[in-house]
């Protein structure tokens, strides 16, 4: 079996509904209580071009996914021609349409990993069974459901349940799931070699990471978001405007990125808690608040959703190469927290967490995530448990007293308490303007000391494995889950996890140096932004780097290819 | 006890050059916030950087200093965090029409319930008298030698043309006027702007208190205008702006359009601020709407 997993592929154009079909296919193997990891490729472009759904499917959770494919069942020629080669030895390509001509390297192929390929006119079926044409991608789920030999009544249930309070006849969408279920194509020798594990027919929870960071922020109290569309960021926008009427929140969406933060950075000051989603660019435009923030000592939470490239870059696809900003962006000397999730567990906890670090340390708090997990499918059994909400609320005698621990009183606005000015000035005790010598001396060191007072509260990253593996991977983000997918099929290799990038701990990292062992830096982006940090922090510098930028997450392929090599 | 000016001031006294406006707007406002019985800790100030924004450590009431251009945007969240603040924005006029223009139209626009005061003294003066928007051509300015080259334009207009649900002009030199325009664009629900001619001695020097003098029209002279007709209003800045005269007061005001928080659905019949429901929350019946 390909890596313990079994891999379904849908590829079409933007717009020809590959994301419902994947999503249907998701849900109804997680009907049969099996773990699902889905990702979605897909061009900046509303319509056409090359999109793919692909939904990996395991006994136990999975998190990243494997390059190759059992099934790819395409829409249209050129998905046919794009992912032909990501075939595993006896795949199956279901063609909706007409047949087409494979080139010669196609043909070999083919031939040489006993390839088959059925040409299975969709809509036709469809019509012919009474359906309509967009039933088309249900006549798709049936045949592909028949190639996993499971039972087509589960199938049936689960569509009828999604396709629920929509208007759809009932009778009609039964009968294509069942034409292409039964469609006189199929033959026994497909799929011979696939074999779905055990089911234990317990649901589980499916959700993209976005969703999960806007479950966090909403279990967290966070009653207000704040944002401007970018991808990848912007489905967080999306749920939490979705869902507002039943969470009672406020979501406004501003007319830019400055506005957003700004407009948060009010919002906190008051005492709510607010988020704040934006990529790339749209967080360079939120750094003189940032900075802002950071003087103010105003809590501030911003998710930062990742893509690869400077500028536009890549505008969908995925990377991890703004560490370095997330954790330097801003002028002036300031403390700060950042923060790194890697999956939907994560994201949950770490989001509510970040809002308690922003109010108890009166900073901002950068979180990172990347499209890699912002947009893809995660099944779990259950969502770590809610944190409880800690503001470090306190009244006192100046706003920004001077403190051993840094950390200076603050009350929420409110109408009897003593009034008091947050300002972007440096400032003395009382927050009046200064420029006196000594006085912006001290107020700049009581801030630093913030970062050494957070330092000793928050963990040491995280080591999934054993300190005996042969190697060890040093990463953050969705690095993780390629890493650990690698290890549970068998590979005597271990990871260590850096939620929190800033402040940053290196204690568990260099014990482990010290051992001798195989240390490989592993990054979704072109310069090792993480190693640069660790180098920084304890002059430590990796020997082995495995850097990734071409917009592609890590593949459990790639990792294992690395060690084999 | 009733309520004195000294309980909206600090004890830090304030910088500005002898003569300066913002003496004159700052008073009027306290004025206003006394007169309207809004205690110190039941508003905020959202400070710009600039001249006016170096009153900050002037005022009793809270306050936020945050960055050029950018009050608005700070006192549109203060406003939605909070409800029961009275929310003031002070901006000057290179603040508000240079760096942080999409403020001004976004909050007319939401109609956030603030009042945006615009200290208009015609330059960016902290920084020594560069020209704005509302410098005339020509005059000579900070690294201009043969004066700004570009025209200045018709900011008024502009504003009213954004149909603001209430705009008002006023003069620095006039405290008592300003104090009652004030006054009403806090009792306003929504979004009010107030454009305030303020003097500047150190470089706007041509227009004194005299110029001034001559070249203002108070609205309550004209007892036959009304700030309900936006057609009035367009008329009254087309002949401002043909006499080369300034008319302050209320010039349009529009008390049928909802504010923002008003108008959003899913607030609806909710009594409580946002910044009083920061709690743990059970999301356990939103996992329902996940993977959609």
């Amino acid at each position: 079996m390909y890596l313990s997993r079994t891999v379904i592929k849908f590829g079409g154009e933007s717009g020809q509904g590959i994301n419902t079909v994947g999503r249907m296919l998701t849900q109804s193997l997680n009907r049969l209580g099996l773990f699902t990891f889905s990702n979605r490729e897909y061009p900046s472009l509303i319509k056409g071009g090359v999109a793919s759904y692909q939904v990996d499917v395991r006994d136990k959770e999975i998190y990243a996914s494997g390059k190759k494919t059992n099934i790819l069942c395409t829409l249209s020629e050129k998905a046919l021609h794009t992912y032909i080669y990501d075939l595993l030895e006896n795949g199956i390509i279901i063609h909706d349409g007409n047949e087409i001509e494979l080139n010669q390297d196609e043909e070999i192929f083919v031939q040489k990993n006993n390839i088959q390929i059925i040409y299975l006119d969709s809509v036709k079926v469809a019509l012919e069974a009474g359906g309509i044409e967009i039933m088309a991608n249900v006549v798709l789920l049936g045949y592909i459901w028949k190639i996993l030999k499971q039972d087509v009544n589960i199938l049936i249930e689960e569509v009828l349940e999604l396709l629920e309070g929509k208007k759809i006849d009932i009778e009609a969408e039964k009968a294509c799931i069942v034409a292409g279920y039964s469609h006189p194509s199929y033959r026994n020798t497909l799929g011979e070699d696939i074999e779905l594990p055990s089911k234990s027919l317990q649901r589980k929870l499916l959700m993209t990471g976005n969703e999960a960071v806007a479950l966090g922020a909403l279990a967290g109290g966070v009653r207000a978001y704040y944002g401007y569309p970018m991808t990848p960021a912007t489905s967080i926008q999306k749920f939490l405007g979705e869902t507002a009427d039943e969470t009672k929140i406020l979501v406004k969406q501003a007319e830019n990125e400055i506005t957003a933060a700004l407009m948060a950075l009010g919002s906190m000051y008051m005492g709510t808690r607010v988020l704040v989603a934006t990529s790339g660019g749209g967080f360079d435009l939120m750094t003189e608040t940032l900075s802002c923030a950071g003087i103010s000592e105003t809590p501030l939470v911003i998710v930062l959703a990742q893509r690869i490239g400077a500028g536009t870059g890549v505008p969908t696809w995925t990377g991890s190469g703004d560490i370095s900003v997330a954790t330097k962006g801003g002028h002036g000397d300031y403390p700060r927290c950042v923060i790194s999730i890697s999956d939907i567990n994560s994201a949950f906890e770490l989001t509510q967490k970040a809002f308690n670090i922003a109010d108890k340390y009166q900073l901002p708090v950068i979180i990172l995530t990347e499209k890699q997990i912002a947009e893809s499918i995660y099944s779990t059994s259950s969502l770590p448990p809610i944190q409880k909400v800690d503001r470090g609320l306190s009244t006192g005698e100046f706003r920004y007293q001077i403190t051993e621990s840094g950390i200076s009183p603050r009350w929420m606005p409110t109408k009897g308490l003593k009034p008091y000015i947050s300002t972007s000035d440096e400032h003395t005790e009382n927050g009046h303007s200064t420029d006196v010598a000594d006085e912006v001396k001290e107020m700049s060191e009581k801030r630093a000391r913030k970062m050494q007072t957070l330092e000793q509260e928050i963990p040491e990253p995280i080591l999934f494995g054993s300190e005996n593996a042969e190697a060890i991977f040093i990463g953050s983000g969705s690095t993780k889950n390629a890493v650990l997918d690698a290890q549970s099929t068998g590979e005597n290799i271990a990871y260590l996890s850096y939620e929190y990038i800033l402040p940053l701990k290196t204690g568990t990292l260099l014990k482990l140096a010290e051992k001798g062992k195989r240390m490989i830096l592993i990054e979704n982006n072109q310069t090792g932004q993480l190693g640069n940090l660790i180098r920084e922090k304890c002059s430590y510098e990796f020997k082995e780097k495995l850097l990734k930028y071409d917009g592609r997450p890590f593949f459990v392929d790639d990792i294992l290819d690395y060690l084999n090599k | 006890m009733a309520l004195e000016l000294k309980d909206y001031n600090s004890t830090t006294l304030p910088t500005w050059c002898p003569g300066c406006g913002n003496f004159a707007i700052h008073t009027a406002l306290k004025k206003a916030l006394i007169e309207l019985n809004i205690e110190p800790s039941e508003a905020l100030i959202s400070f710009d950087i600039g001249c006016n924004g170096n009153g900050a450590d002037t005022v009793g009431t809270y306050a936020f200093k945050g960055l050029h251009g950018r009050s608005i945007a700070v006192a549109s969240g203060v406003h939605l965090a909070n409800r029961k603040f009275t929310v003031i924005a002070d901006i000057g006029d290179g603040g508000c029409f240079h760096e942080g223009l999409d403020h001004l139209v976004n909050a007319i626009k939401s109609n956030y319930d603030i009042t945006i005061l615009i200290h208009n003294n015609q330059n960016f003066a902290l920084t020594t008298g560069q020209a704005t928007v509302t410098t005339p051509k020509g005059k000579k300015m900070y690294a201009q030698p043969h004066g700004s080259p570009e025209r200045n334009l018709d900011v008024d207009s502009f504003i009213l043309n954004l149909h603001p649900t209430f705009f008002a002009k006023a003069y620095s030199g006039d405290p008592l006027q300003l104090t009652e325009i004030i006054k009403k664009g806090i009792q306003h629900k929504g979004c009010s702007v107030i454009n305030i001619s303020q003097s500047c001695p150190t470089y706007n020097r041509e227009m004194t208190p005299q110029w001034f003098k001559e070249n203002i029209i108070k609205l309550d002279t004209l007892p036959e205008y009304s700030s309900n007709s936006m057609e009035a209003a367009k008329e009254l800045l087309e002949t401002a702006n043909k006499t080369k005269k300034i008319y302050t007061g209320i010039i349009f005001q529009d008390t049928t359009i909802p504010t923002f928080y008003d108008n959003l659905h899913s607030r609806k019949g909710i009594i409580s601020e946002l910044a009083e429901e920061v709690k743990e929350y059970n999301i356990k019946e939103l996992l329902k709407y996940t993977n959609s």
